[in-house]
């Protein structure tokens, strides 16, 4: 059996590159060995996730994950954007595309998380397993993906280089940020399981929001690939698509470390902050999921859709030939139902193993 | 005041702050005359001291003066770039610590400027202010039609004094160029007190700043501009609903009035974060005494934004730099950081980037420490307007310098109230991947 057990240090080791990724200027992380990309910080992490979920099959275990039927499809779909484009309505692609790239740094706010004291707070040992490298290496490689470090650029400068080669770099929109900050109320977070100390709760709930947020990305990385990669539309469609490949590859480990890590803690039983109350992991995983995924791929994606379709048609306002675009980009809507809150299939989140 | 007293009033104007000015001057150059007589290096002496009685001897001119050079202070007390620390704390307590007007005076601009007699549009007018600052002071009253309000009066004189204070200061500036070997230059400084002055002086751009920022949060029940009554407004007088409340660092009145104030820096960091991130049109002046809070119906805060005589319109494109800036330091990012830096406006006399970067890394190993965490806190602008200081190539954007007193503010506000003024963390999605 591999090691299961990794030093901060190895978590972090770079695998040995040829040349550096360089995108629009700004020299990322990662780089190429004989042409091909290699993801940062890979050559321990990749097989180490590899190894704790390997584990987690071996004892018969599933893995927790997002049905790919929950997962919504990019609004607008790449023949809606890319017909925008043509149209010479870029202001709301650039926009898309700024906000993905800061949402995207915001991930580093990933290393913030305090993670709770797993020896007095779970009841089996969790040596040898994801979850023990949380603090100890996976959390702080996730940041530095995002965000980039020293004098690196991570995901957030790699999304701006896509699309400031795809787009020629295209004016940004000043009121992105507001967009950002006005794009949902903050709401009171109410606690699931009071029993379970505050950082126990506060970190699984964070794992499964990012879980969730990183599985529904995936649609995104094909529809910016799509489109950046389109020589009808993209200003260097080889160079930008192939920058938001590089991103797609760097994610996958993000969403292994978070499906394996919450996946051991439903093996085990979590104590409570009075140091006696027990609590089936699996029971807690489930519901927060649940809970999480219920909000994330029901009223909140529709409502984010709808305020977009209302900036797309400002936009298209504006153009000359208004109503005929305004037409055609709606004939292109892909016309996906977003799920129910209420429905059952939402409580079938596990794979067998 | 006629012709005369206006002579021996701009005479002895001129020879006190030419007397401060000497004084000031002469304490910095007879150490340094005494250095080089005893062939000591210069560079060895504790400046600190001299710093601090200069610093208090400008306070104490200004406040006996007041007009122009109070104006100066506040500005010098913003300037942690330029000046050393003793300057910014003895002279930043300018901003709200200056004794009020008589109530003749505040009649007679009223009267003046209304047209008509002072009974006719006030049925009450305390004649006690409730603050009083260094171009106008405030008092609370009630219209004929029996409304409450509140009334700044600008001073009468303060044009005539600012302009004889501008004049006198320039010339002290000149006298001292000309004669110190290695002269600082104060001439931008005054050209951009003389900027802000002019709009500051026309109390109905005050009253539109407050309409703009008001149609920001027209969504937003938290956030509260007091009405302007534009029909009572003049070029030097406001007339603004009267609004009462706690001021917002002030725990023990928070908690008897009942508000639950655990989440209240990042709401009102949300609201900085709007202004000046989002709108780029933003209150510069958030200090203590300018931000009121009342209880919500659900026990939490809200805010009322008073006075903005300081608001300030940012450069397009400004907010994403400052947050990217923020971002680069959260994040340990050097070259984002030096990318930050470009896109906000600072720039080297040299044109070489390696003072910024030399600049970056200080500040990212302050990062490293920890300690950034999306918070601009004093000791912090502090350390980075230090490390600016002490390199002096470097250009520095005022828009800059404002926001990040803004922020300085708020974090001071945070402190108090035990709490982190944390920009970041009042962005937008708390967590994402």
């Amino acid at each position: 059996m591999a090691s299961l057990t990794y030093s901060f240090d190895e978590l972090m080791s770079e695998s040995p590159v040829e040349e550096p990724l360089i995108a629009g200027g700004v020299r990322c992380h990662g780089g190429y060995v004989a042409g091909e990309y290699v993801s940062p910080r890979s050559a321990v992490r990749r097989p180490a996730i590899e190894a704790w979920r390997q584990r987690l099959l071996d004892d018969g275990h599933p893995l927790i994950h997002v049905p790919e039927k929950y997962v919504p499809p990019n609004y607008p779909n790449y023949p809606q954007a890319k017909y925008l484009l043509k149209e010479g309505v870029v202001e709301p692609v650039t926009r898309a595309l700024t906000i993905i790239s800061i949402v995207e740094g915001f991930g580093a706010r990933i290393r913030e998380v305090r993670v709770p004291d797993f020896a007095m707070e779970v009841k089996e040992s969790i040596e040898g397993t994801a979850v023990a490298h949380l603090a100890n290496g996976l959390f702080e490689a996730h940041a530095r993906d995002e965000a980039g470090h020293r004098n690196e650029g991570g995901h957030k400068q790699m999304w701006e280089a896509a699309r400031d080669l795809g787009l020629a770099k295209p004016h940004v929109p000043g009121d992105v940020l507001l967009r950002l900050m006005t794009g949902g109320a903050v709401g009171e977070r109410v606690r699931l399981f009071p029993a379970l100390s505050e950082k126990m709760e506060n970190m699984i709930v964070m794992m499964a929001n990012v879980l969730i947020v990183e599985t529904f990305a995936e649609d995104t990385f094909n529809w910016a690939q799509q489109l950046l990669g389109d020589p009808e539309v993209s200003a260097d469609p080889q160079h930008a698509a192939h920058v938001v490949a590089c991103i797609a590859r760097d994610e996958v480990p993000h969403v292994d470390y978070l499906t394996v890590a919450l996946s051991e803690l439903r093996t085990r039983t979590l104590i409570g902050a009075d140091g006696k109350t027990e609590l089936s992991g699996a029971e807690v995983i489930d519901s927060v999921f649940r809970r999480q995924l219920r909000g994330m791929a029901t009223q909140r994606p529709r409502q984010s859709r709808d305020r977009l379709r209302d900036e797309i048609r400002q936009a298209i306002a504006d153009t000359q030939r208004a109503s005929v675009v305004a037409k055609r980009f709606e004939d292109l809507d892909s016309g996906w139902a977003f799920p129910h809150p209420d429905d059952e299939a939402l409580d079938v989140l596990l794979t067998a193993a | 005041m006629n012709v005369g007293s206006r002579i021996a009033e701009r005479l002895y104007r001129n020879a006190r702050i030419g007397w401060t000015a000497s004084c000031v001057w002469l304490r910095y150059k007879t150490p340094q005359w005494w250095d080089r007589l005893l062939r000591r290096d210069p560079a060895g002496r504790d400046m600190n001291a001299i710093h601090q009685r200069n610093a208090d001897q400008i306070f104490n001119t200004a406040v006996s003066m007041r007009g122009m050079l109070v104006k100066m202070c506040q500005v010098v007390g913003t300037r942690s770039d330029i000046f050393p620390p003793q300057y910014v704390k003895t002279l930043s307590q300018c901003h709200d610590r200056l004794p009020p007007r008589d109530f003749a005076t505040v009649k007679q601009v009223i009267e003046e400027d209304f047209g008509r007699p002072f009974g006719e549009v006030f049925s009450e007018f305390s004649p006690k202010a409730i603050a009083a600052a260094s171009l106008a002071q405030v008092h609370k009253a009630r219209l004929v039609s029996g409304r409450e309000v509140a009334v700044k009066v600008q001073y009468p004189d303060i044009e005539h004094i600012i302009r004889t204070d501008l004049t006198a200061s320039r010339r002290v500036a000149a006298i001292y160029q000309r004669f110190d070997s290695n002269p600082m230059d104060f001439l931008p400084l005054l050209d951009e007190l003389q900027r802000h002055l002019k709009m500051e002086l026309d109390f109905r751009r005050e009253a539109q700043s407050a309409e703009r920022v008001r149609g920001f949060f027209v969504n937003d029940p938290t956030v509260r501009i007091p009405e302007i009554l534009h029909e009572h407004c003049t070029r030097r007088v406001i007339v603004m609903e009267y609004v009462e409340g706690v001021k917002v660092n002030d725990r023990e009145a928070l908690e008897n009035a009942g508000i639950e104030y655990s989440d209240l820096m990042v709401r009102l960091m949300r609201i900085f974060n709007q202004m000046i991130l989002a709108h780029g049109f933003f209150h510069a002046d958030p200090h203590p005494g300018n931000i009121l809070v009342n209880r919500s119906p659900r026990g939490k805060a809200l805010f009322t934004l008073l006075d903005f005589g300081l608001a300030k319109e940012l450069p397009e494109g400004f907010g994403l730099g400052i947050f990217e800036l923020m971002f680069s330091m959260m994040t340990f990012n050097e070259s984002a950081m030096l990318r930050a830096f470009r896109e906000l406006g600072f720039e080297t006399k040299t044109g070489d980037d390696s003072t910024l970067l030399l600049i970056a890394r200080r500040m990212i190993a302050r990062s490293d420490t920890g300690t950034f965490q999306g918070e601009f806190t004093e000791d912090m602008t502090d350390e980075m307007f230090e490390a600016i200081r002490e390199n002096p190539v470097v250009k520095v954007p005022i828009d800059f310098v404002l926001v990040a007193r803004a922020f300085a503010l708020l974090s001071g506000i945070a402190h108090t109230l035990g709490q982190r003024a944390n920009a970041l963390d009042a962005m937008g999605p708390a967590v994402a991947g």
